[in-house]
């Protein structure tokens, strides 16, 4: 081996490397051949036949404490990266830094701000100064965390199963690639292109090899959006919705509060939640929605229709034309008029959003609405696309498999996309992909397509590797990495490389060059902003003039009247399968159904009865002769005639040991001519089946019925339309507590307790639900009152003789005008507290240990009811009945104001939950904390311990950040300033639906929110004084609907 | 009193006309050999190795299980969120007030001077203690983390840590543990005078010894009989506030928490009649089987049975009326969450289980109990002590799991089901119980010699009696 071939093997290689002569330096055949054997100094022998001595034992030992030192350090990237606002001269032990990034998701960049510890990620948060997330995340971008650290992640680049290195890749492909003649048999299959230096890296792969081509598919893609774009403007346009602007807002099927798969979900929830208060002086939005299944964002309406989604497009298409079709019932009818009335009195003021999943006619019939109540330019926008090369997935995607089928493929390669598990059915992906000479797949686990492919390559993840991309105002964000890359990945920036120039450039050299062409000013001072900021700027789109013309080329469809339709949606949880081997994201409740670990077909109690299913059946769907055996839930407020089921499940140990058989595979059925719904389905009744659904409440037909005198089994004897026991029982506790506008101008006192004419039905004392007091000269239902027999033991009003301020009580509100539901602050309990996930069975049981909970509760009729969202932890009770029983002290109280929970001291009776009211104290009844897996133990948040087996845990509050701040302001010699303190869970709401500080401050948010008519507690009547206390929602009805 | 029969009934104490607590024809020597040749027989009847080897086994299954929870932790159980506590404090509950029955007898009935006591109050006492040991190990493993359970003791420590006094389950530890020392302490010394017996009796140099070592060196002195009454009284005066307060303090678990169905303020003269109810339903599930297979009708006679059946004639009363009165307040008290949980409690998803405790507990044993053609009639008193037992189990698993599974927020529902672990430990439990009794009857004296002597006519001095001398002939 000479040494200009050592430079050659070294070339590109970054970061620090230790080797140990010059063959495992250049990583020959010969070397990997040694090392496979296991005692490679015996080279020959087999077996270790001399006694080892003393000395030799200790050499031996001292090699794998450096091996595994190798595999336990991390390092920050060799590029220079710039922290955020703290700025340690060097790390700081137990000091955690902030680094900008953006997660790049297909529907667009989420500006992301992640928590480093010793230079490890350990929490992913929002961007608080970018205008696209204001410090909010949803549930996947903070789950990306957990991907990360996923300890089933590829480790290796695989040459036919085999161990094999990325240069190794980089020359073979080189070399094949130059052979093909201009690149003809050369594809590239890609996820959607999120990087604009991807975009531009390949302009350049192309110009050097013309005949290569490039596609991307997604299972769930924009498909109808970009082909009515298409149609209205020539281009492909992205409409930008400004609901900080509308009055009136009508959702088509858009479930626009329901996670990123709708684009701009963070600025979109942010500015209807802003526009959802009810303050003096200003004026609440209304939300309308037609939804083919039960959504946060139907169910946050204030009117909702649920419809089949062949009727949408109908319903869409009747709206242009301002005539109710006549399939409607009356009241649909009504609902039509009186809505269409409404846009149109708000005209300029109200806007139509179309679901992405929706046809491309609905797309269509809202940009001809939009335009007619003169939205365009006022509420809503229309730009460039986020995505730097925006195509019609399907059409390319079923062509490529035609050349592939015609043999016309020589390489494909697959770039993060997962086709052999989510391709439709109908297109046989997989056998064409066998017939391919060479594929090769990136991607961060070994899954379905990787393990049949010729080369898999290890793919680095977005907070290791480089890029960029737009978010939905469309600035350009850096995708900055924090670390290394765990197992040394690579990105497809480096893949597309190797066939360019500079063949061993890194995806930062690929990234800086192509910043180039974008950053305005002095690059160096640019570029350090720009990882700094998280955003370049002044890179938003700016809106296109004119308006969309009238497309015609989308006639909407007839609503179909035979057989069952069948939707496929992307899973709330899970989207399209790429988060399923995410513990906490599996184990996160779906909402409205409150399913975990599972996915059914979703459908109403009426196709339920029509289908004679029962919950705890199978049925089997069958498609065009294709068939799936799915669980059956009923979903309140679904459509008749309309089976929803979601994609992203059943998939296979390839997946990893999270995933591996869970649910059903929806793309088993799911055809390429009807991605998002296919009519003429049948479902029947598996007889004798039976399956035990993973709800984390009670299972949903244990809730059926309504108070004693009704049967539950009987939903005919249910006069009222009370189905939900729950949900009944939810009100007759005054748990929930809302109002309309009307009424709460009527009665601004509306959530109090005892006062006359209030809505609340008060529990717990006289028949007439009212306070035993009431009416007694000088009672006044505020005013605290002994409750107790005993005197309070702690007065929280000590005051500090320096400053004469009074001492910190630390408080909750949570606005029920705004929380929609959407989950986000539980996965952000999850990583802030280290909260193990528990599995199918334990969850099943009841034994999901979320600290953080979303209480769902269903009012009214089943078939179209409301739902009520309320976030239940640790109300940190100041007469806690938890710290009273608890025989050793594990749980006591702080003096101002927290009920803390001592783990070491815990013995674990369990008698503490037994007297919460709330039931939110959680218990490890078995060894549920993953204390083996390496990769885990990097994401654990140090300030938080990770507790054992017998132990009771429960909401702290994020203690730990109090105390950080309290210390902090020491240091400082000031007073903790409001808003200085900010938990997990507030962090993460995208609506600032919680707010947290000292309520002793009376200028505190909190103290304020509190201070407020409609702030009630929840079970406020059994005088335990929960220092959490929610504010009553108020809908804004139009009182023609009511 | 019994005086509707027949005159000439050999039961019939003819002096007195009341039922006689033994039947006529003993005397000092009978009685003496009768019991302690139960214990220094040297034909241990082969039925007696089979129960052993049987009741060992089912107890062994207690072994399983514990080491099996040791290793896993409580979730291997059915408990879970809402429903925290299961069986294990279910099973607990009910030994506990199993045992009530043993110091009822020992103590209370003592200072009433209920001489007919004499005749059970030794294994009513074993079984107390037996009782006790099954109830004590729940409460220890029971918990998340059993190897600490000794912090709820007030042990000095250098963490200046005590246990918090508010807790109902820190006055549980000293409840049930005063309550074993007592009993143990109060049927060891009770026993002192036969062992004494026994000693004297004994041929086998072991036994001699033995039962040597555990007499205390007795002599039956004058002095030592005034001792040993003295301390007796007094032992007796000590318990008879721990008949009460233990399953008070038991009670204050639940009656102390929040949650509607255990607020309760009924629930200590509720629980300590519930407590006595089943001890004496154990008494007698004891006693028949007993008295049967050593022959010991003549001294466990029928009015033992009739007077314990009416023991549980009222104790049953009161639990029927704690029953009545949870109902009645829960309506009277017109409170949402009490009229809830009443509903819930009898038509919500696990209401089978408080029909059954009706059934069990108030609609059986309170019919039949009230003839006493049923009340002697040995058969259907074993069978109805078994009832009871069930009844009374049923009434905790009401308490604890029906109170629990549907609380304040629904959104928290849940339900409760018992694992087979759950099962194993419980039925393991009997096994223990069996075996210890099996043990307590083969190697001590089941029926106290001492005091059946003392009730015998012959210790009536009367005008033309039996002399002192052939009394103490007899004796020997």
């Amino acid at each position: 081996m000479t040494l200009a071939e050592v430079q050659a093997r070294l070339d590109g290689k970054t970061g620090r490397r230790f080797w140990k002569n010059l063959d495992e330096l250049a990583a020959t055949p010969e070397f990997h051949d040694l090392m496979q054997e296991e005692f490679p100094r015996q080279h020959g022998a087999g077996e270790w036949v001399d006694p080892v001595s003393r000395r030799g034992f200790l050499k031996v030992m001292g090699a794998s404490f450096a091996l595994a030192g190798l595999a336990g350090c991390t390092k920050q990237p060799d590029e220079p990266i710039y922290p955020y606002v703290k700025q340690p001269e060097d790390l700081v032990l137990g000091k955690a830094m902030y680094f900008a990034s953006a997660y790049p998701f297909s529907t667009g960049a989420i500006p992301v701000l992640v928590k480093s510890e010793s230079f490890r990620p350990i929490k992913v948060n929002g961007n608080p100064e970018h205008p696209a997330s204001g410090g909010a995340a949803d549930t996947f971008t903070q789950s990306t965390l957990l991907d990360l650290y996923d300890p089933d992640r590829s480790q290796h680049v695989l040459f036919r199963g085999q161990t094999s290195s990325f240069s190794q890749f980089q020359d073979a492909f080189l070399e094949a690639v130059t052979a093909l003649p201009g690149g003809q048999g050369l594809y590239f299959l890609s996820e959607t292109v999120t990087s604009p230096t991807l975009a531009a890296q390949w302009k350049q792969v192309q110009a050097k090899y013309p005949q290569a081509k490039f596609v991307q598919w997604e299972p769930v893609n924009q498909d109808s959006s970009r082909a009515a774009s298409k149609a209205a403007f020539g281009t492909y346009t992205d409409a930008r919705y400004k609901l900080e602007d509308a009055d009136i807002i009508l959702a088509l099927d858009a479930d626009f509060l329901g996670g990123i798969n709708q684009p701009g979900f963070l600025p979109l929830t942010a500015a209807w939640g802003e526009r959802h208060m009810y303050e003096e002086g200003k004026k609440m939005n209304r939300l309308y929605a037609v939804e083919s299944m039960p959504t946060t964002t139907g169910m946050r309406a204030e009117h909702r229709l649920g419809l089949r989604p062949s009727q949408i497009e109908g319903f869409a298409d009747a709206l242009v034309y301002g005539i109710a079709p006549s399939w409607l019932n009356e009241d649909q009818k009504k609902f039509f008029n009186v809505m269409l009335a409404d846009l149109k009195k708000n005209s300029g003021r109200c806007v139509v959003i179309p679901g992405e999943q929706s046809p491309a006619s609905v797309h269509a019939a809202a940009y001809a609405l939009n335009t007619l109540l003169g939205a365009v330019g006022k509420t809503v926008v229309y730009t460039e696309t986020v995505n730097p090369m925006p195509t019609e997935q399907t059409p390319e995607f079923k062509a490529l498999i035609g050349d592939m089928k015609a043999g016309k493929v020589q390489w494909l390669v697959v770039l993060g996309a997962n086709p052999v598990y989510s391709a439709p059915v109908d297109l046989g992906f997989a056998e064409a992909f066998n017939k391919i000479p060479v594929t090769v797949h990136l991607g961060s686990h070994v899954d379905e397509t990787g393990s049949i492919s010729t080369w898999h390559l290890n793919r680095a993840h977005y907070l290791e590797s480089w890029s960029d991309a737009r978010a939905y105002d469309g600035t350009l964000s850096i995708v900055q990495p924090m670390i290394d890359p765990l197992y040394g990945g690579k990105s497809s920036h480096e893949v597309l490389q190797t066939l360019l120039a500079d063949p061993k450039a890194s995806s930062y050299d690929v990234v800086v060059a192509s910043a180039k062409t974008y950053m305005k000013g002095d690059f160096a001072t640019s570029w350090r902003k720009a990882l700094h900021d998280g955003w370049v700027a002044d890179t938003a789109f700016a809106p296109k003039a004119g308006v969309p013309a009238r497309v015609t080329a989308f006639p909407a469809g007839k609503p179909s009247t035979s057989g069952i339709e069948i939707a496929f949606r992307p899973d709330p949880t899970l989207y399209d399968g790429r988060f399923a081997n995410i513990g906490w994201l599996q184990e996160l409740p779906k909402p409205i159904t409150n399913l975990s670990w599972d996915n059914a077909a979703l459908m109403s109690i009426n196709t339920m009865a029509q289908l004679k299913a029962e919950e705890t059946n199978f049925i089997e769907i069958e498609l065009n002769g294709r068939k799936v055996k799915a669980p059956v839930l009923m979903a309140p407020g679904h459509p008749d005639g309309v089976i929803t089921i979601h994609l992203g499940f059943g998939r296979g140990v390839e997946a990893g040991r999270v995933a591996a058989d869970v649910g059903f595979n929806a793309y088993s059925i799911r055809t390429s001519d009807a991605l998002s719904v296919a009519s003429g389905g049948s479902a029947k009744v598996i007889d004798g089946s039976y399956y035990d659904l993973c709800v984390t409440k009670v299972h949903n037909t244990e809730h059926r019925g309504a108070f004693a005198q009704h049967d539950l089994e009987k939903p005919e004897y249910d006069t009222q339309g009370t189905f939900s026991m729950a949900g009944h029982e939810a009100m007759e506790r005054s748990i929930i507590r809302y109002a309309t506008v009307e009424e709460a101008e009527k009665n601004p006192k509306f959530a109090e307790e005892g006062a006359s004419g209030t809505l609340v039905n008060k529990v717990g004392y006289g028949p007439q639900g009212e306070d035993p007091r009431h009416g007694d000269p000088g009672w006044d239902s505020k005013k605290e009152v002994d409750l107790s027999f005993f005197p309070e033991a702690w007065k929280y009003d000590k005051v500090d003789p320096s400053s004469l301020k009074l001492q910190n009580a630390w408080g909750m509100s949570i606005d029920m005008n705004s929380c929609f539901g959407c989950n986000a602050c539980v996965i952000s309990c999850y990583a802030e507290n280290n909260i193990p996930v528990v599995g199918r069975e334990q969850v099943k049981v009841g034994r999901n240990m979320q600290w953080l909970r979303i209480d769902t509760y269903f009012e009214g009729d089943l078939n179209a009811p409301k739902a009520h969202f309320q976030p239940m932890a640790c109300q940190h009770c100041e007469n806690a009945g938890c710290e009273q029983v608890c025989p050793v002290g594990a749980t006591v109280h702080s003096p101002e104001g927290l009920n803390l929970m001592v783990y070491n001291r815990c013995v674990g009776t369990r008698y503490c939950s037994n007297n919460c009211p709330y039931k939110v104290r959680r218990f490890n009844f078995l060894l549920y904390s993953d204390y083996d897996t390496e990769s885990l133990k990097f994401m654990r948040n140090p300030d938080v311990s990770v507790r054992s087996r017998g132990v009771m845990e429960k909401c702290t509050y994020c203690v730990q950040r109090i105390m950080s701040a309290k210390i902090t302001a020491d240091k400082e010699n000031r007073e903790i300033r409001d808003g200085e303190i900010v938990t997990a869970c507030q962090e993460a709401c995208p609506t600032g639906s919680i707010s947290f500080g000292n309520i002793n401050d009376k200028n505190s948010k909190v103290a304020k929110r509190k201070a407020a008519e409609r702030d009630y507690s929840v079970l406020g009547d059994l005088n335990y004084r929960p220092r959490t206390t929610y504010t009553a929602g108020v809908i804004n009805p139009n009182p023609e609907l009511a | 009193m019994a005086t509707k029969q027949p005159i000439n009934d050999p039961m019939i104490d003819p002096r007195t006309g009341e039922y006689a607590v033994i039947a006529p024809g003993h005397n000092f020597k009978s009685v003496t050999q009768k019991i302690a040749g139960l214990v220094l027989t040297g034909n241990t009847p082969l039925a007696w190795f089979g129960g052993l080897v049987f009741a060992g086994g089912i107890a062994s299954l207690v072994v399983v299980a514990l080491t099996w929870l040791v290793l896993k932790g409580v979730g291997i159980w059915g408990v879970t969120m809402p429903g925290a506590w299961g069986f294990a404090i279910i099973n607990f509950v009910w030994w506990i007030g199993i045992g009530h029955a043993g110091t009822l007898i020992s103590a209370i009935l003592l200072l009433f001077k209920q001489t007919w006591r004499n005749s059970i109050n030794r294994f009513a006492e074993a079984m107390t203690i037996f009782a006790v040991v099954c109830a004590g190990m729940f409460p220890l493993i029971h918990v998340g983390r059993p190897w600490l359970g000794y912090w709820l003791f007030p042990y000095p420590n250098t963490m200046n840590v005590w246990p918090q006094w508010r807790s109902p389950l820190a006055w549980d530890v000293f409840a049930v543990s005063t309550y074993a020392t007592i009993s143990i302490v109060f049927w060891y010394i009770g026993m002192i005078p036969d062992f004494g017996t026994l000693r004297d009796r004994a041929t086998l140099p072991l036994a001699r010894y033995f039962y040597g070592m555990l007499s205390l060196g007795w002599r039956g002195s004058t002095r030592h009989w005034i001792r040993y009454e003295t301390a007796s009284l007094l032992l007796a005066g000590l318990s008879t506030p721990l008949v009460l307060s233990v399953h008070t303090v038991i009670s204050f678990d639940f009656a102390v928490a929040a949650l509607a169905g255990w607020h309760t303020t009924i629930f200590p003269p509720y629980f300590v009649a519930g407590a006595v109810y089943s001890g004496f339903a154990m008494v007698l599930t004891l006693a028949i089987p007993i008295r049967k297979w050593y022959h010991m009708e003549d001294l466990v006679t029928e009015r033992h049975l009739d007077n314990m059946a009416k023991v549980m004639l009222a104790t049953g009363s009161i639990v029927a009326y704690g029953y009545g009165m949870e109902v009645f307040m829960s309506w009277y008290s017109a409170s949402h969450w009490e009229f809830f949980m009443m509903w819930n409690r009898m038509f919500g998803p696990l209401g089978w289980g408080y029909w059954m405790l009706i059934l069990t507990n108030i609609a059986i044993p309170l019919t039949t109990l009230w003839s006493r053609k049923l009340r002697v009639n040995v058969t259907w008193l074993f069978i109805l002590s078994i009832i009871v037992n069930i009844g009374m189990w049923f009434e905790r698993f009401v308490i604890v799991v029906t109170s629990l599974y549907r609380d304040y927020l629904p959104s928290s529902w849940g339900t409760y089901r018992a694992t087979k672990w759950d099962y194993m430990l419980f039925i393991g439990t009997w096994g223990l119980f069996t075996c210890l009794f099996l043990l307590f009857v083969r190697f001590l004296p089941i029926i106290p010699m001492s005091e059946i002597r003392m009730m015998l006519p012959q210790t009536k001095i009367t005008r033309g009696g039996p002399t002192a001398e052939t009394v103490s002939e007899e004796m020997s």
